[in-house]
């Protein structure tokens, strides 16, 4: 859907934009999706996004720079035992760690693709991580429109590396994650 | 039939809690182990809630034994062997012990989980242990030891039983040894 409406920005440098401009987070309009394989079925669910603070250079992609922060506590799953699992003290312990944060180290833009390299925290364990997508325009909107745009990152982290490892007999160790973000330029 | 114990025999209610209470820890000794091993996934989660169920049923009548016995003591054991009847004062003892003990650490090590304990499906347990993964590693590790000492000691405890040819286990049946 995203794709056929959209036309990645970041490969669209224009000169009128020279250094980073600074958008803000709709909250509302955002959400971190995951999921992770459970014996034959998956789990799946949102994680609200709680704060981001995104500059973006669209003449030198290297230059813009995101962090955003996650509602952990707030997470949801497709049953209600997977989210109390979840945040439970072996796998996240949102008890002790509520929020997950990302914040870019590089930033690379090429053809029709980004890709983000950054760190992420979780359960307080900071670890490398190198996120995919792209900006997108919402529908209708003009093109060189950029005052509200859409963040797609996506990518994946072993939690084990982050001690999130409880019940790893039952739950897969790799987990996905999708990051759908709105942006709205400050004025 | 009477319902209380007297002196020389069980009565109906020790006997029915008595073979209730061994079916349900013998089945849920092996459809626990059962659960710990399997592949979970979405379409088989139910069988630990339906294992917490039997579980905390077991630790009712374990109550309502330990009850109706103050009320109606059960009879002295059938004159044995001194160190057969030693024995089998320690394993009704030890039996006691874990029957209180199994179900515990099952429900301590489950609310270390951070995951709701709900049994029958609509009841959720208050948790008696906080959400910690030590509590949980523990909890589970004693649960996994003291249902294989059960298991022996139910092994014992059948053994003794059925070996004993002096109407023991006819006045648990029937209630009287003759
Ligand atoms: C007399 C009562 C009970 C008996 C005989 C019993 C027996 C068992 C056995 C044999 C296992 C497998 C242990 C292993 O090999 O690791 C097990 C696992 C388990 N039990 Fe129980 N249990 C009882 C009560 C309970 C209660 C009351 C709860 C919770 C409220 C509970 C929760 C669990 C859970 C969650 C597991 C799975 C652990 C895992 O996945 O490794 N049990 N039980
Ligand atoms: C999980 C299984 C079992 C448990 C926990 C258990 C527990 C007990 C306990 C605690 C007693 C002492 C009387 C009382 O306090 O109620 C007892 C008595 C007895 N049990 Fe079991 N039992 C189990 C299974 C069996 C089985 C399978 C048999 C038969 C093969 C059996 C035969 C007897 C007999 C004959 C007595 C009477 C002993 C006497 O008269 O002193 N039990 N059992």
């Amino acid at each position: 859907m995203l794709r056929a409406i959209a036309l990645l920005l970041l490969a669209l440098a224009t000169p009128l934009a020279a250094a980073p401009v600074d958008y803000r987070l709709d909250t509302d309009g955002s959400r971190v999706q995951y999921r992770v394989a459970f014996g034959t079925d998956e789990i799946f669910g949102v994680m609200p996004v709680e704060d981001a603070a995104v500059a973006l250079d669209f003449a030198m992609a290297s230059n813009s720079s995101v962090s955003v922060t996650m509602n952990a506590a707030g997470a949801t799953a497709n049953f209600p035992f997977a989210a109390q699992a979840l945040k439970g003290p072996s796998v996240l312990d949102t008890g002790t760690h509520p929020d997950i944060t990302f914040s870019t180290t590089a930033f690379r833009a090429s053809g029709n693709d980004a890709e983000v390299d950054g760190l992420i925290t979780i359960r307080g364990v900071t670890r490398p991580i190198t996120l995919r997508g792209g900006l997108f325009r919402e529908r209708g909107q003009e093109p060189g429109d950029r005052s509200e745009l859409l963040v797609r990152l996506t990518g994946a982290v072993q939690r084990s590396d982050f001690g999130a490892d409880g019940f790893s007999d039952m739950v897969g160790d790799r987990v996905e994650i999708e990051v759908l973000a709105r942006i709205l330029r400050d004025e | 039939m009477s319902a209380a114990n007297d002196t020389d025999g069980f009565g109906w209610v020790s006997r029915t809690i008595h073979w209730a209470m061994a079916l349900g820890v013998i089945g849920a000794l092996g459809f626990g182990t059962y659960i710990a091993r399997m592949e979970v996934n979405l379409s088989n989660l139910w069988m630990f809630a339906a294992h917490k169920t039997v579980g905390i049923t077991l630790l009712a009548l374990l109550v309502l034994r330990v009850v109706w016995h103050l009320v109606s003591r059960p009879p002295e054991p059938l004159p044995a062997a001194p160190w057969k009847s030693a024995v089998a004062r320690w394993a009704h003892r030890a039996f006691y012990l874990l029957l209180l003990a199994v179900p515990l650490s099952g429900w301590v090590a489950s609310s270390a989980t951070g995951i709701d304990t709900v049994v029958f499906g609509r009841w959720t347990l208050p948790a008696i242990a906080p959400a910690s993964e030590a509590w949980e590693e523990a909890g589970f590790a004693v649960h996994s030891v003291l249902t294989k000492l059960l298991a022996l000691l139910i092994l014992l405890h059948i053994a003794g039983a059925v070996t004993r040819r002096d109407g023991t286990l006819r006045r648990m049946i029937a209630g009287r040894a003759a």
